[in-house]
Formats: structure tokens, C-alpha cells, sequence
């Protein structure tokens, strides 16, 4: 594998680079809130964080997006695409929320139902990862092969090691990146880097609190739609918001509708739905086929941990924990898969 | 404070036991050190279930409507503001008296999980806390901590009202005395001193960060319309788009909606994802009613009716 450094007195040129060359979106801090969003400077970056609380798909599914606008004449209706997507650089997204991104391609770059807004943005972004530097007590992307210094899904992946970062060179995008920007990059060996971060994956891997067991688990759930699991606790406590959906970095769910005003002049939005909704599954006649929390918490878990494999061959889940950190009742999907464990291992 | 978890568990067992209620809803450890989780008992060998202490922070009020037409008397754990809560849904008739049983825990006031958890080794498990006035010793198996209560507990418990509920059947320990880290509208009275274009920048800046993810309105215990004019989608009065002017209307509307009747437990404010501070609307609010009419907090007693449920030939009206 190909690998550069960059050195911390350089990062700030770079970023600056890339804000004039592409649109540079990085995470950025908003009071206590960190967030990714288009930067124009490298000032504006916040890089000494553990987990933003919103994840980087914004980037190429973000919350609300203009499929076109239209304006009807009275004899005739115009439509007007947006412009196509720009240039971007996803910069310091963690290696949890990059591979989220790759359980989101299938979905949207399949080749039964491609979609052009989500792929021209994918294709027009480099991702450049950031690998952590620390393990909250909510993480356990190693539940699903991910790690905390894993690349995965990036086209460069910066890993800091004391005054340096060390950038592992994923893919020819991330190289033409390099290339292009090679002032910034360093050409030391990278061999006593690469060994650090070697040490430093050993040793945040050994730092997880949440001990995650998967055994049994999507056997259980395909055996059994109507598991009495289901009636027991989660449904009771869970209070119907979309906040575990809407900071998940692989929900993905959205809604199409005519914003139109008076003069039938309006736009066609996307944005972001959430299977906790009632009116999510509520047909024009009236009928609910989830009619209450109890169907609403099962195919949210059911989707995580049965659906995507069925479909993607990939857990809908990569283990970022925001869900946990958020739930306003404190319902912990690692709990859950426990819980469906035992279930499984009793049965 | 495990002699106050004996006794709430005490209590509920014998509520179980005598047939008294056929549910407890209080609080259980949580999956995190610092969190507790609503539990849902409905069996005197569960009672081992609950638990108290300064992590109780959700108000649990709320659960009591999902069981108002349900069989059987559900009991409820509530601190003094969720207590507030309790009056309201009765004054509201959303509940009725007959079918709940109160079990009210004096509160010494609540820490906010994040904070504690910044501090506590991520392994670490929660042995016992102890309240020891201005702050709270959480013991975990990797060692004692000291939680200053100015500094680490949840910001509405600054000012707290009604450390003791205002409503129960049962009463668990000694009541406390009142006692405020902060005044009460402070923050307020620090916005209302902006200019228009300065306090429309502050508002903006937290409404453009809004996700609609409702949390706010779902935890809120006055928010109890079957139908909620948000999920409407015939006419659609607010649209799932979400900017800066969708997520304002929203922002004002539920405000509005719980003026008078919202019991400011600070639940709002405690579950958004975004920390937008949604209590500070409500409290403009509260501080406008008590200027205008003298309104007491709603719920903080029986049978108050909500300042905007009332008329009386004295009330102020310069706009007219």
C-alpha cells in the first residue's frame, strides 16, 4: 500500500488548498455541536473530535435536495434540473461513518435503481478519513469488522501520530489527489508510521466497552417475524421521535413531494424520512400496516440487522453509536442484539 | 441514595402484590454508567428492576397517557417537576385520577449524563451515589467521583421549583428544601436585552440546526393531540422539508401550542440531538404570563386552570 505524511504545520495549507480547489466540507463545531459543513477556510475545521453528532451522508444524501423545479404556464410546464454536482472533498469523516457510506452505494448506485443524485455526488467526492484517537463507551464498529483506524471506504486516510499524519493512499482517486497537491506531502519513509499506527489500531481495539455478540442473531430473525421479543420492553420505553434515524449514518429512508406555491411554481424535494413516523407507513385509504411503535421499533432493528444483509450482504449498521448516545430513553441497539441472543441461544 | 431504590421498590411490590395497580412505571440502570431507562413492571419479581438516584433525569409522565384506556391501574415514579405533569394531563383530562397511583421521590436534582461520562473510565460500573448537598459522590468500581451540583447537573435543575411532587399517593424519603443555583429567568431576560435583528440571529442560528426529528415534541408531556398538526399531511401546514423557514414555524408553533400549559420540566431541552435550547421559548413564555397575570408554573398545583383557559375582567390588555 502506498503511503505519504503530512506534517501538522502543513495541514492548514492544504485545507486551504482544497477549499479553492473543490467544495471542502470538513466538520466544523457550532456551540457544542459538531457538524459537517462546507468550509472556506482551514480555520474553520474542528479536527479534535470524537464523533460528530450528525454523520458526514449529508454529503450525498442530504436532509432536504432539490430533484428539480418547475413552472407551469398555463400551456406548458417547465422543468429545471439543479446544477450537477460539484467538485467536493469530504475531509476527517471517522472510519465508522465512511464505510456507512458503502452500505449506503448498493442502495442508491444498484444497478436496478440507480440514482443520479446520489451517484454523481459519490463520484464527485474524494473521502478523506481521519482514524480515531479515542473509543467513547458507545463505540463498536468492531461488532461489524470496522475499526477505529480502518480504511475502509476512503480514498486517503489520515491517521495522527504525534506531530505528523500518517496518509495511507486507498485508491486512485486519493492518488490523484496527492499528486496533485504534492507540496504538501512529504516523502520521508513512512515505515516507522506505518508501525505506529499499526500499534495505536492494537491498542484503541482493545479499549471497546461494549461487548456486542451477533451470534444467532439474523438466523433468530429470519426464522421468526413475530418474535415475543418484540412485545417486551423497547416498544413500551421508545417515545417515536426520528432521532436515532436521523443521526444513523446508514438510515436512509426518504420522501418525495411537490413544494408548490400559489401560482403552481414549486420544487420537487427529497428529504429524509424516518420509519419511527407514523405516517410512514400510512397508506392513502387510511390503512397503517405499522400501526404502532411496537411494528415501528421491529423494522427499524429488523432492517439493521436482517434486511440490509438479505439484500446488501452487509449489516445495516456500522457501530458509530450515535443512536445510543442520543435515544432520549436510552434504547441501546447493542442491548438489543444481546437480548436477541439470548433469545436465540433459549429457544 | 439505595435506601431510597429499597424503598421505591418496596412500595411498588406491595402496589403489585395487593393488586393496587397492574403496572409500575419507574426508572431501571440504564447501559451506561450515568443513564437510567424507563422500565415497565408489571410483576412484584420485578420490582429488583428500579432504581434511583441522579440519573433519573427523564420525566415519565408521559408513558401515563399510552395507558389510559388500557385495563387496570398503572403506578408511576415521578420527581417533583414530572409531578407538575401529572396535574396537567389530570387538569387536561387526558388521564384519569382513579386509574394512577403516585409514588413521588423527592429529587435532589439530576446530573447530566454526558458530563459524568467525560469523566468515569468508559469500563467503569456504578456501585451507589450519595448526595452530599452541593454535590453528589457517584461510586463505581474504578474509584470515587465528586459531581459539584452547579457544574454537572442538567441545566434546568439550576432552578428548580418543586424539589418535592406536588402530587403523590405514596411519598418516598424526606422531603427537601428549595434550593437554586441560578435565576430563574436570567438567560431570558439576557435575550430579551438583544436587538431585533441580534435576537433573530440568535434564533436562526439554532433553528437551522433543527434535524425535525420531533424528540421534543414526543418527550414533551403536554403534547398530546392524537394528530398532531406536524404529521398532518392533508393539508400539509409544515412541510419535511427542513430550512431555516419550515423548521422557524415549527419551532414557534410547538411553543405557542404548550403556552400556559407547559409544566417546564426542561424535557425539550434535554433531548434534542442538537442542543438547540428549546426550554429558553417556553420560558419567554412563562415569564410573559407571570408578568402579565401572575400565573403560577403550570401543574405546580391541583386544579389551576392555564392562564390561557381563563379570563378575568382584570387581566391586562394595552394591545387592545
Amino acid at each position: 500500500m502506498k503511503a505519504k505524511i503530512v506534517n501538522k504545520g502543513q495541514l492548514s495549507g492544504l485545507l486551504d488548498k482544497l477549499a479553492k480547489d473543490y467544495d471542502l466540507v470538513a466538520p466544523v463545531k457550532e456551540e457544542t455541536i459538531t457538524l459537517f459543513k462546507k468550509i472556506s477556510s482551514a480555520q474553520d475545521a474542528f479536527l479534535d473530535y470524537t464523533n460528530s453528532d450528525v454523520s458526514p451522508k449529508g454529503c450525498f444524501l442530504p436532509q432536504s435536495e432539490k430533484i428539480f423545479s418547475y413552472t407551469y404556464t398555463g400551456d406548458s410546464l417547465e422543468i429545471v434540473k439543479p446544477e450537477s454536482a460539484k467538485k467536493t472533498v469530504l475531509f476527517g469523516a471517522r472510519p465508522c461513518d465512511i464505510k456507512a457510506i458503502t452500505t449506503l452505494d448498493p442502495v442508491f448506485e444498484g444497478e436496478k435503481f440507480g440514482d443520479e443524485f446520489y451517484s454523481s455526488k459519490r463520484e464527485n467526492t474524494v473521502i478523506i478519513g481521519l482514524s480515531c484517537s479515542k473509543v467513547l463507551s458507545t463505540c463498536f464498529c468492531y461488532a461489524f469488522g470496522g475499526g477505529p483506524c480502518d480504511g475502509t471506504g476512503s480514498d486517503l486516510l489520515f491517521t495522527e501520530i504525534g506531530d505528523k499524519y500518517y496518509v495511507e493512499i486507498n485508491t486512485d482517486k486519493g492518488q490523484a489527489l496527492v499528486d496533485a497537491n504534492s507540496q504538501f506531502f512529504s516523502s520521508e519513509s513512512t515505515d516507522q508510521l506505518a508501525k505506529d499506527k499499526e500499534e495505536l489500531a492494537k491498542k484503541l481495539a482493545g479499549e471497546f466497552v461494549k461487548k456486542v455478540d451477533l451470534t444467532g442473531v439474523k438466523e433468530l430473525l429470519d426464522s421468526d417475524f413475530e418474535l415475543a421479543y418484540w412485545d417486551e420492553d423497547p416498544y413500551k420505553k421508545c417515545i417515536g421521535c426520528g432521532t436515532c434515524t436521523y443521526v444513523c449514518p446508514t438510515c436512509h429512508c426518504f420522501d418525495i413531494f411537490d413544494f408548490t406555491t400559489g401560482d403552481i411554481t414549486g420544487d420537487r424535494i427529497r428529504c429524509w424520512d424516518s420509519c419511527m413516523y407514523p405516517e410512514y407507513t400510512l397508506m392513502a385509504g387510511g390503512h397503517n400496516p405499522r400501526p404502532t411503535r411496537k411494528e415501528r421499533i421491529r423494522n427499524r432493528f429488523m432492517h439493521k440487522l436482517k434486511y440490509h444483509l438479505d439484500r446488501y450482504n452487509m449489516v445495516g449498521c456500522v457501530g458509530c453509536g450515535r443512536c445510543i448516545r442520543k435515544c432520549p430513553v436510552n434504547i441501546d441497539i447493542t442491548k438489543i442484539i444481546n437480548d436477541l441472543k439470548e433469545v436465540a441461544q433459549n429457544a | 441514595m439505595m435506601n431510597l431504590t429499597k424503598q421505591i421498590r418496596e412500595q411498588a411490590k406491595k402496589l403489585l402484590e395487593e393488586k393496587k395497580v397492574d403496572l409500575v412505571i419507574g426508572f431501571g440502570q440504564g447501559t451506561e454508567l450515568a443513564r437510567t431507562t424507563p422500565v415497565f413492571i408489571d410483576s412484584p419479581e420485578g420490582v429488583s428492576a428500579l432504581t434511583w438516584g441522579p440519573f433519573c433525569a427523564n420525566n415519565l409522565a408521559k408513558y401515563l397517557v399510552d395507558y389510559k384506556n388500557a385495563p387496570g391501574n398503572v403506578a408511576i415514579v415521578v420527581k417533583g417537576c414530572d409531578s407538575r405533569s401529572v396535574i396537567r394531563l389530570l387538569d387536561d383530562n387526558q388521564i384519569s385520577r382513579d386509574k394512577i397511583v403516585v409514588i413521588g421521590v423527592p429529587c435532589a436534582g439530576q446530573l447530566e449524563w454526558q458530563k459524568v461520562a467525560d469523566e468515569v473510565k468508559p469500563d467503569a460500573t456504578l456501585k451507589e451515589t450519595v448526595d452530599n448537598g452541593d454535590s453528589f459522590v457517584v461510586k463505581t468500581s474504578t474509584g470515587d467521583h465528586t459531581f459539584n451540583k452547579k457544574d454537572y447537573m442538567l441545566h434546568r435543575c439550576l432552578v428548580c421549583e418543586n424539589p418535592n411532587p406536588v402530587i403523590a399517593d405514596f411519598t418516598i424519603g424526606e422531603e427537601l428544601p428549595v434550593k437554586n443555583y441560578a435565576e430563574r429567568f436570567a438567560e431570558v431576560e439576557e435575550l430579551e436585552q438583544l436587538g431585533l435583528e441580534e435576537k433573530s440571529a440568535y434564533w436562526d442560528k439554532q433553528f437551522s440546526r433543527c434535524l425535525r426529528c420531533y424528540a421534543c415534541r414526543n418527550v414533551c408531556s403536554v403534547c398530546t393531540c392524537e394528530l398532531c398538526v406536524f404529521d398532518q399531511m392533508k393539508p400539509m401546514w409544515v412541510s419535511k422539508r427542513t430550512n431555516l423557514s419550515e423548521n422557524t414555524v415549527f419551532h414557534i408553533t410547538r411553543a405557542f401550542h404548550v403556552a400556559g400549559r407547559c409544566v417546564d420540566c426542561g424535557e425539550c431541552d434535554r433531548v434534542c440531538p442538537m442542543d438547540i435550547p428549546i426550554r429558553k421559548l417556553n420560558q419567554k413564555i412563562h415569564k410573559d404570563l407571570k408578568d402579565l397575570f401572575d400565573s403560577p408554573t403550570p401543574g405546580s398545583k391541583e386544579g389551576l386552570l392555564s392562564a390561557l383557559g381563563e379570563f378575568s375582567l382584570g387581566d391586562p390588555e394595552e394591545f387592545m
